[in-house]
């Protein structure tokens, strides 16, 4: 009897140990990171004091002002992160969005095959489609130099062509939950009361599958602002991006700022998903 | 110039299902006039909501022809077409006020907003939901949702308006006023009115004429009356209302319509025969309602000397109290029971009858109908 108390009462502290380690292991190293980058010392063996410099020397090179050339250099990967990331979304949100309206409305052969397929950047290992898509690149780029004598190098144009690649899926699944949640009598009713195809899809449809479209597209920026394999697998001279920067830090220093400008990163993306998230969780209104 | 409003001629409409071809609409033709209430009426599944839906355009027959004013429907799209749909769970737009609802259609003909504005206030004021323009539509009731649909439909003025089981999410005594007031709009804005709907009642009530559908046909089409006392066939006598189906042998065709029957007690009667009777001869139904079968203790006088009356012997078997009505089920012969329903009337002679006991039962020769078997 009094043992299997004691068993009860053990189970219970584990049961309660459980989710403390979990949440200690996951967030104490962040914990870390932004605290140290609030640090007066450039060291990361001591806390010395409270400073908000980092962040003013980010903010400064921001505004135009002269700073640092490892910061100089941090910046200016930081501005490519924003660059790639922007127009990837850009692309992938109208293109997966198509996607997504053809997959739920369209009928045609073999739609079933290519729902499947729209997993795939999902489900398959990240560094399994860094490698193809670097390998496709260097074969399309050599038959090109081939054919016409002029030989393109990668830069921007792959990174961005790569993360439009694997945020299409994404948001290709997000505007389809949506869309499947929508009433499609809401579209014939449009058509009955005189819109033909374009004004249904501008006034009715697209207005109602906006929020979808806006989560798709925040959830596409963060993927891309925070990808690393892909990124270092097609990106060329001059396109460094911050996630690939930061890695190349590594084999140096960790500068206090690269602490500061991760913690940015950090609340960036942690704002964007929460607000894709809050959206997608808004119902649907049904009349 | 055609004098219908809307004409059907030979429409088949096949689905691809699983492989299968299923026909869900199996050659209708069907004439609708101008200012009509036409209620297409038939179970689940029988093709009612998809001749709506060829009518309104949404589906494309696989083969016949649509007339709407005399104008032929082949490769007009829906928005292109004169007619407008009041769907069954009213497809209001979420995300549109009740007035940019009813707006919409009008601006999509190119109305001006000012103009759109007042008409969609009038509509509103049509069915008698003034003030609720401001309004998203998730913030009104079942029942006002259902007029904004209505209203949103009629603003557009269209030669004809298209109802899909616009009654049917609504509760019972809801959906008894909104007939009422249906029927009274349509009369005002004389537009004809194409209504779909599974309810018997609700289309006695409320049509002008209407066509049984079932398994894709349609079976019959006429006023409420001639469906409810002529019924045609089998199924659409025992779609509406309450039928007695007697087995009987039809002997002769005589003149009138009439023909002479054996019924299973091996009496031969007299019987009006249904205009879409084939069998010559041979094994028939006889079709009676149960409110149109007298029931005494004893013989009227008067009764038997009546040619155009029928009498039969029969046994109470079972008397059921419904309220309104007494219900009994009397045995003619071994196997054949029919039901009839009598008025209870204040200090009727309810309590004459005894179960078990022997009546004589009486109905006159209108109230029969002879169907194929």
């Amino acid at each position: 009897m009094s043992r299997n108390r004691f068993l009860r009462r053990l189970g219970m502290v584990g049961l309660w140990l459980n989710p403390v380690f979990s949440y200690f292991f996951l967030w104490a190293p962040i914990l870390v990171l932004v605290l140290f980058s609030f640090n007066q010392s450039r060291s990361v063996a001591s806390f010395t004091g409270f400073t908000f410099k980092w962040y003013g020397n980010i903010l400064n090179n921001m505004m135009g002002a002269e700073s640092a050339f490892s910061t100089e250099l941090m910046l200016n990967a930081f501005r490519n992160s924003l660059f790639v990331g922007s127009i990837a979304t850009a692309i992938a949100t109208v293109l997966g969005t198509m996607i997504a309206l053809s997959m739920a409305r369209g009928t045609y052969p073999g739609k079933r095959l290519l729902d499947a397929l729209l997993f795939f950047p999902v489900v398959i290992p990240e560094i399994t489609q860094a490698i193809s898509l670097a390998i496709f690149f260097k074969v399309v780029f050599d038959w090109f130099a081939l054919m016409s004598g002029e030989r393109i190098f990668p830069g921007f144009h792959t990174i961005i062509a790569a993360h439009v690649t694997f945020n299409i899926s994404y948001v290709a699944i997000v505007v389809r939950a949506r869309l499947a949640d929508m009433n499609p009598q809401l579209e014939e009713a449009a058509n009955d009361l005189g819109a033909n195809p374009w004004q249904t899809f501008w006034r009715v449809t697209f207005p109602l599958i906006l929020p979808g479209v806006i989560s798709g597209a925040l959830l596409a920026f963060t993927l891309s602002l925070d990808d690393f394999v892909i990124t270092f697998f097609t990106s060329g001279v001059g396109t460094t991006t911050l996630p690939v920067f930061v890695y190349g830090l590594l084999k140096l220093t960790v500068t206090p700022e690269v602490n500061a400008i991760s913690t940015i990163m950090m609340v960036l993306s942690t704002l964007f998903i929460g607000i894709s998230l809050a959206i997608q969780g808004r119902a649907v209104p049904r009349a | 110039m055609s004098t219908y409003d809307v004409e059907l001629t030979d429409i088949v409409k096949e689905f691809e299902s699983g492989g299968a071809i299923v026909r869900a609409v199996d050659h209708v033709s069907v004439q609708i006039a101008d200012g009509e209430f036409f209620a297409l009426l038939g179970p689940s599944g029988c093709g009612k909501t998809t001749t709506l839906r060829l009518i309104a355009g949404f589906e494309q027959p696989t083969a016949g022809h649509i007339l709407i004013r005399g104008r032929a429907m082949e490769g007009i799209p829906a928005y292109h077409r004169p007619v407008n749909t009041v769907f069954q769970d009213y497809a209001l737009f979420p995300h549109l006020t009740v007035a940019q609802n009813i707006m919409f259609g009008l601006q999509m003909e190119g109305v001006n907003k000012k103009d759109a504005r007042k008409r969609a206030e009038e509509a509103l004021e049509m069915v008698r939901l003034p003030g609720v323009g401001k309004r998203k539509p998730h913030q009104l009731s079942g029942g006002q949702q259902q007029r904004v649909a209505l209203a949103r439909a009629l603003v557009k003025q269209p030669a004809v308006l298209l109802l899909d089981e616009p009654l049917g999410a609504l509760d019972l005594k809801l959906r008894k006023n909104m007939q009422y007031e249906l029927k009274a709009l349509q009369r005002d804005v004389g537009i004809t009115f194409i209504y779909v709907t599974h309810d018997q009642e609700e289309a006695i009530t409320m049509a002008d004429r209407i066509a049984v559908m079932n398994e894709g046909k349609m079976l019959q089409v006429g006023r409420p009356e001639e469906i409810y006392e002529r019924p045609g066939r089998r199924f659409v006598a025992d779609f509406i209302g309450e039928t007695n189906f007697i087995p009987a042998t039809l002997l002769g065709r005589d003149a009138g319509g009439q023909g002479r029957v054996q019924l299973p007690t091996g009496d031969v009667i007299t019987a009006l025969l249904s205009d879409a009777l084939e069998a010559a001869s041979g094994a028939v139904t006889l079709a009676l309602r149960p409110e149109r079968i007298g029931i005494s203790a004893q013989l009227g006088s008067d009764d038997a000397e009546d040619s155009d009356i029928t009498i039969l012997d029969a046994i109470l078997v079972d008397s059921q109290y419904i309220g309104t009505d007494t219900r009994y089920t009397l045995r003619i012969a071994e196997d054949t029971d029919l039901v009839a329903r009598v008025q209870n009337v204040d200090g009727g002679d309810k309590a004459a009858l005894e179960t078990g006991q022997a009546v004589k039962i009486s109905w006159r020769l209108s109230s029969t109908t002879v169907l194929d078997h």
